[in-house]
């Protein structure tokens, strides 16, 4: 080592000149190999056509990336079907959307439409809804009812009967509530006045705001369960973390600081506006207007248009099922398991549309037809194979190709 | 030899940062007129990623629907703080003002015959009221909307106005955080507290040469917030405020604060609140026999603070989003017709209104009764970019926030004199 130092201070130019080749070769390994988990130097193998491809990761790009991801292949639907207001909706533009056993809740402008043995039923106020426009959807495991967050309260939908929370006769926040999420015997909304949890059993409430939790304003705006925790999307604020053991909270917020930049892609989320978080197979994932992030617990990733197989950055709501994270943005809908991304998007002009897959640096496009009913999607379920969209415009259903 | 060594070192550190941007933007613009000097992060790093370099679109649908025929009225919406809140005067003047507008559009014809109408919507109440007058709006059939002076309630009704995609053409509220929420149905045509930040940091340390700068600000989210980007940019220039202290709105005692700033040597004082606490303070610094220069926001600008403060006002220092004594021939009208039809004189939030509401009128009359159509002459940047209003030009930049000229008041003989903030030249830390 002596040695080489002497060189070097002996011969400064031809020892720059070898650092240069170093790290020039370094650099451009980095480049060609590219590291980063977004892009990872995975192998993608089809069979049949390209509408009947899955993209398949080799098991080690998965070893390197996480030892949390298990599924090995990522999914592509098809075979998509559209409904709007021709076949009973009660409203094209359709809020928020949910799988419930047989049968799919879909929250319109104008009330909750039921799809259940290829029918659709419509509710709305007169039946008993605190508001038409439904915003948000959860099914108790526990009880089986329904509880839907509308923009004038919170509806519980129990043994064919609707029953109204509101702010005058509740302890709910507010009565725009955005989000909402049953957990055992407990309700948590995401409202315009706070966060709310709602104890079924005690029938008890209590308010989170600025007053007793980390946000920088009560805003919040979905929430979603996992590991013991809850975890609340603030616009404004970042995502507020409730251990429920403990009873105690923690935020997560954009290092930087600053709503005109993402000083670093990794280092917590991407922005402060979040509009959704959802959790699933040991990470977190946080939507936000200006791009998509992911938590391990210890790690943060971010992810951006310009910079992976995400259409657009502006999302509008998430949902992680399995590894699995399906992004609705205003673009179409990507789905990604933190490196791999399909995306769906339809023509303008027609019902057609294609499907995009992005590996690496590398997309590959294909014809879908028809495709989903609208690129403005709100919002998204997936069971067995089945994955159904709320859009801007109509709700589309898919089916997993094989 | 050497300047080869040196020369070969930086190609080496130059090819060793690349890794770590590799995929970061490559266009890159400093946002909302900020000096280069004074960016964050600028003198140390490019930022991975930076917003609001261009506009958003919206994708969604809705630029295909029909007109209703069988309409009696085009309804715009006003939410204001009109009743419960100390930023009463405030709504009242911005009520006005939009009122004098419609009224103005009615009587030339209103839309193709039909009169305009004003769905008028208070703002304070329970948390999160914001957001349900919204929903009501929405209920109405307003085709857009102005609206409203406080942040929290911009913020709130925000997130509920881009579920219902209701065009909003802010007036009042000049929290830059407004706008920095990416929401494609929002401009806001008053500059906002970034601008004002950015003239108070130039007036201060470059013009008047200060250094040691106090800061008293009001507890609430437009202290907090409206005061955040003078604080970092003081970083950033080498002179970081001295002290920070704060009051409440209501409050009239501020010895307390007083007298730790008293101790600390400053050379000025800004002050950021609203108009009465705002001359409440002057009035005590001078009673305490307090040298110091004094700045303050624009809320300042106004005949309750120079009622309140009296001569103390006299030399403070102030931005104002607008000059109300400009040359302007649209501007004498408007101040003549809006004296006559309401018995008092225009303030900032009444000709704001005012200009905010001919430009929904403009748009509605451009495009039609559509409310994804009037959103896209509002942002397209092009049709009514460099607007003429009363308040002056209206340049707004790829978040739909107002840029155009800022201005300073200084009050000298019992009046604010208004001049227009010269171009800020900062020297890098």
């Amino acid at each position: 080592m002596k040695k080489i130092m002497k060189t070097a201070l002996r011969k400064p130019i031809k020892s720059t000149l070898l650092i240069i080749a170093v790290l020039g070769l370094g650099s451009m390994g980095f480049i060609l190999t590219d590291k980063n988990p977004a892009h990872p130097n995975a192998q993608l193998t089809a069979n049949g056509s390209a509408m009947d491809k899955s993209v398949l990761v080799s098991k080690n790009d998965f070893d390197n990336a996480s030892s949390k991801t298990e599924t090995k292949a990522m999914p592509i639907y098809g075979h998509w079907r559209t409904f709007t207001e021709k076949d009973g909706l009660p409203a094209n533009k359709a809020y928020s959307i949910r799988i419930d056993g047989n049968r799919v809740l879909v929250g319109t402008h104008e009330g909750l439409a039921v799809y259940e043995q290829g029918k659709w039923r419509t509710y709305t106020t007169k039946d008993g809804l605190a508001h038409n426009g439904i915003l948000s959807i959860d099914v108790s495991q526990l009880t089986g009812d329904v509880w839907l967050g509308t923009m004038g309260g919170l509806t519980r939908w129990s043994a064919g009967k609707f029953e109204k929370f509101t702010q005058f006769n509740s302890g709910l926040p507010n009565d725009i509530v955005y989000g909402v999420l049953c957990d055992g015997k407990d309700v948590w909304v995401a409202t315009a006045g706070g966060a709310g949890h709602f104890d079924t059993f005690t029938k008890s409430w209590e308010i989170f705001t600025e007053k007793n939790a980390p946000m920088h304003e009560p805003w919040t705006y979905g929430v979603s369960t996992g590991e013991g925790k809850i975890f609340i999307a603030a616009w404004g604020g970042g995502v507020i973390e409730y251990t429920k053991k403990t009873k105690k909270f923690r935020d997560y917020t954009d290092p930087d600081g600053k709503m005109e930049i993402d000083l670093l892609p990794d280092d917590g989320v991407v922005h402060n506006v979040t509009t959704g978080t959802s959790w699933a197979n040991g990470y977190l994932w946080v939507s936000t207007y200006f791009g998509l992030s992911r938590y391990d617990g210890v790690h943060w990733k971010g992810y951006f248009d310009h910079d992976s197989g995400l259409t657009s950055n502006f999302i509008n709501f998430i949902r992680a099922v399995g590894p699995i994270a399906y992004v609705c943005t205003d673009k179409g809908l990507s789905t990604t398991d933190g490196q791999n991304w399909v995306t769906y998007a339809k023509n303008e002009n027609d019902y057609n549309g294609k499907v995009t897959i992005t590996k690496g640096n590398k997309k590959t496009s294909t014809a879908s037809t028809p495709s989903i009913s609208n690129n403005f999607v709100l919002s998204v379920d997936v069971k067995d194979g089945i994955i159904w969209i709320a859009t801007s415009k109509g709700i589309s259903r898919g089916e997993l190709l094989k | 030899m050497k300047k080869i060594n040196w020369l070969l070192t930086a190609l080496v550190l130059i090819i060793s940062c690349v890794p770590s941007q590799i995929k970061g933007q490559e266009k890159k613009r400093m946002y909302g007129n900020t000096p280069i000097e004074i960016f964050p992060y600028n003198n140390y790093q490019k930022a991975y990623k930076y917003f609001f370099v261009e506009p958003k679109q919206f994708y969604g649908p809705g630029r295909e629907k029909l007109a209703p025929k069988d309409l009696k009225e085009v309804r715009i919406g006003l939410l204001g703080p009109l009743e419960g809140s100390n930023l009463m005067p405030l709504g009242k003047q911005m009520l006005q003002g939009a009122k004098l507008a419609m009224e103005e559009a009615n009587a030339k014809g209103g839309y193709r015959g039909l009169p305009f109408k004003l769905m008028i919507h208070n703002d304070v109440g329970l948390w999160g009221a914001a957001a349900n007058e919204v929903v009501k709006m929405d209920e109405e059939g307003v085709w857009a909307w102005i609206g409203s002076i406080d942040g929290n309630v911009s913020h709130v009704s925000l997130r509920m106005d881009l579920k219902l995609e209701i065009p909003i053409v802010n007036t009042g509220d000049s929290d830059p955080t407004y706008t920095e929420c990416g929401i494609p149905w929002l401009i806001r045509v008053i500059s906002d507290d970034r601008q004002s930040n950015y003239a108070l940091i130039n007036q201060i340390y470059n013009k008047d040469k200060h250094s040691r700068v106090a800061v008293l600000r009001t507890s609430n989210r437009y202290g907090r917030v409206g005061i955040a980007n003078f604080t970092d940019a003081a970083v950033r220039i080498g002179h970081p405020i001295v002290i920070e202290e704060r009051f409440d709105d209501g409050d009239t005692d501020f010895k307390q604060q007083l007298e730790r700033v008293k101790k600390l040597n400053v050379d000025a004082i800004l002050i950021w609140g609203n108009a009465k606490e705002s001359a409440f303070i002057l009035r005590q610094i001078k009673t305490m026999g307090m040298k110091q220069a004094i700045y303050g926001s624009d809320r300042m600008v106004s005949t309750e603070f120079l009622k309140i403060a009296g001569k103390d006002a006299e030399g403070i220092i102030t931005t104002s989003p607008y000059n109300p004594d400009a040359n302007s021939l649209p501007l004498a009208a408007f101040q003549s017709n809006y004296a006559k039809r309401f018995g008092s004189e225009p303030d900032v939030f009444a000709a704001h209104a005012y200009d905010g509401m001919n430009l929904i009128i403009k748009a509605i009359q451009k495009v039609g009764l559509n409310r994804a159509l009037i959103r896209d002459v509002l942002t397209d940047l092009k049709t009514f970019q460099g607007y003429q209003g009363v308040t002056g030009k209206i340049i707004l930049d790829e978040s739909w926030n107002d840029i155009g000229d800022i201005y300073m008041a200084a009050v000298q003989n019992g009046q604010f004199k208004f001049s227009v903030s010269p171009p800020i030249v900062l020297k890098k830390h």
